[in-house]
């Protein structure tokens, strides 16, 4: 369903430990192979602490992966330094959960999105005010907000001017991390229809970060699920509700409190907590969790395997190879 | 049992809330919806009387058990919060301090409200966490805040606020916090109180998912005021209200709308 030419950015076999003080090591990402296709979103969906954020930060070169690669244009983006490094955010760029911290809360609206063209030597000083203005008509905002503080705009008009700056520099990749779970229900919808909109036009491809699993299907072509720094399942986003196969897949699935739902079944919880990331047991990531547990679930780690166009799914209960 | 009849809240001489009324029957779940600053917080915290910062109720009243709540001295109040009504915030962990076990918290709580040894007391909040299904409750009594989860922190304050089964528990986003699992085990205990114990529920969420999934009653705030009221039936299907129907339609929905 994607053309394999179309390949913007690849992570191959990254993981990311981190030490702990107490000696430990904490397996934040493990062996995660990812790819984002020209003009398509990948939704990144898992619970708190799952490591969807520390696998977001390496592709803007925020930190660095313990091993493995991540390949921009064929070239592997974790070895940059320097003046390389500087020059390739320029094709990466990321729009963050609070805009309030993102900001610098003493530069107006007009600095704040003009920073990065002159950063980069895009425009001269003299052509802010134009280059302001074309942004701002871009995330549907009045061109006199340039005059303001970030204090002065609600929070979904401060979204909108973080996705400005974001896309200021023509990026060919975009990564929102939770960019909508500070805002209103409402307001979420117009910032999605406006990301939307803007990748149509602009063929970006997006890394979308959520804890909402109804929202990342309602605008990801593909969702990675991830649990305890594993992606255990990678499925088209059309249908996923119907499609999903994972156990816990179908727990997020099952979380979901939806307005058209039957609300004399009662919602069926996954009991229990996710356990703690520094000591993961051999085997299956979910096995303390799932209800399908198998003996072979707790000695051997299941891995990605294709079982549908575009689907792979990491669980011993999927076994058969999808055929061509 | 609760009665709120045309209330207006002030913060100096803004009015913040305007013309506020909702009836609540004993055993129902009632939720506020509505965007940040419409004034759902501020009206729950009305009813407990715990507004910030030179709030007051200017007009209306509010009726507890028949009994107005706005003329209560301040001994009055201290019998009333935490027996009669209590309240849930969004992180439970932010009303506990940080430098004390949860044991140590909750027996200075319990101890406020009746007098009792520390020993007994302790033996009581150990009790309250295994009757809120927590395991480990010993374990739990000995941690310090910023060891529990979010959704242990969250039931830690649910069993803290029923402890003296109270008539009527209010709820201030209590799952926003939380991971999409853990708010539906959340969500799940609440509704459980209510069939157990009879408890009246005022939630206040901006989750229209939530709100719908557990309420009987739904009120829609919108500017301080109430824009959309009715049973869940009326609100999710039947309601002719625009700005509710603006609402229903943002909530992303599994095999709903798609942008892509």
């Amino acid at each position: 369903m994607f053309d394999q030419n179309e390949i913007v950015l690849e992570a191959r076999h990254v993981t990311r430990r981190f030490p702990t003080a107490s000696g430990k090591l904490l397996l934040a990402n493990n062996d995660i192979n990812l790819k984002f296709y020209k003009g398509k979103t990948l939704g990144l969906v898992g619970e708190s602490g799952c490591g969807k954020s520390t696998f977001m930060r390496f592709l803007v070169s925020l930190d660095t992966p313990s091993e493995g690669e991540i390949l921009y244009r064929g070239q592997d983006i974790t070895k940059l330094k320097g003046e390389a490094l500087r020059q390739n955010r320029q094709n990466i760029q990321m729009v963050f959960q609070d805009p309030n911290a993102s900001f610098n809360p003493k530069m107006k609206i007009r600095d704040i999105v003009c920073e990065p063209l002159l950063n980069f030597g895009r425009i001269r000083k003299g052509e802010k005010d134009a280059a302001c203005r074309r942004l701002l008509e871009m995330v549907e905002l009045p061109g006199d907000f340039a005059d303001r503080y970030p204090h002065n705009m609600s929070g979904g008009q401060r979204q909108r001017v973080a996705i400005a700056r974001a896309l200021a520099l023509e990026p060919e990749i975009l990564i929102m991390d939770e960019a909508t779970a500070a805002l209103d229900v409402s307001v979420q919808k117009t910032i999605v229809e406006l990301v939307t909109k803007l990748q149509r036009e602009k063929e970006i491809a997006i890394g979308f970060i959520c804890h909402d699993i109804a929202l990342v299907q309602s605008l990801s072509h593909q969702v990675a699920v991830m649990y305890l720094g594993t992606i255990v399942e990678v499925l088209p986003g059309e249908d996923l509700w119907k499609k999903a196969r994972h156990p816990y897949t179908r727990a997020l699935i099952g979380s979901v409190f939806d307005t058209h739902m039957d609300f004399s079944v009662p919602i069926q919880p996954l009991q229990s907590e996710v356990p703690s990331p520094l000591d993961t047991p051999p085997g299956c990531p979910f096995q303390t969790r799932c209800d399908h547990c198998t003996e072979r679930c707790r000695r051997e780690r299941p891995t990605l395997k294709t079982i549908g166009q575009g689907h792979e799914v990491a669980c011993h209960l999927y076994n058969e190879e999808y055929k061509r | 049992m609760l009665e709120i009849k045309n209330i207006t809240v002030c913060y100096g001489d803004r009015p913040t809330v305007r013309d506020f009324s909702m009836n609540l029957k004993q055993g129902q779940i009632a939720s506020l919806v509505g965007e940040s600053g419409s004034g759902k917080t501020t009206v729950i915290r009305a009813v407990l009387g715990l507004l910030p910062g030179g709030g007051r109720v200017s007009e209306g009243d509010i009726l507890f058990d028949g009994k107005s709540l706005l003329q209560n001295t301040p001994m009055e109040w201290r019998k009333l919060r935490g027996s009669e009504i209590s309240m849930i915030f969004q992180d439970s962990g932010a009303m506990l301090n940080p430098i004390r076990r949860i044991g140590d918290g909750f027996v200075e709580y319990i101890r406020t409200h009746e007098e009792i040894s520390k020993q007994e007391a302790w033996k009581k909040g150990t009790a309250m966490l295994e009757k809120m299904r927590l395991a480990g409750a010993e374990n739990i009594m000995q941690s310090y805040p910023f060891q529990l989860s979010g959704g242990m922190r969250q039931r830690v304050g649910i069993a803290m606020a029923m402890t003296y089964d109270p008539k009527l528990l209010l709820a201030d986003e209590p799952t926003s916090a939380l991971d999409v699992t853990t708010q539906a085990q959340i969500v799940r205990q609440m509704m459980e109180l209510r069939d157990t114990y009879g408890t009246s529920i005022i939630v206040v969420t901006h989750n229209l998912g939530v709100a719908a999934y557990m309420s009987d009653n739904i009120v829609v705030m919108r500017r301080g005021q109430i824009e959309d009221q009715g049973d869940r039936a009326h609100i999710l299907s039947h309601s002719e209200n625009a700005y509710t129907r603006t609402l229903l339609d943002a909530v992303p929905s599994l095999g709903g709308l798609r942008y892509v």
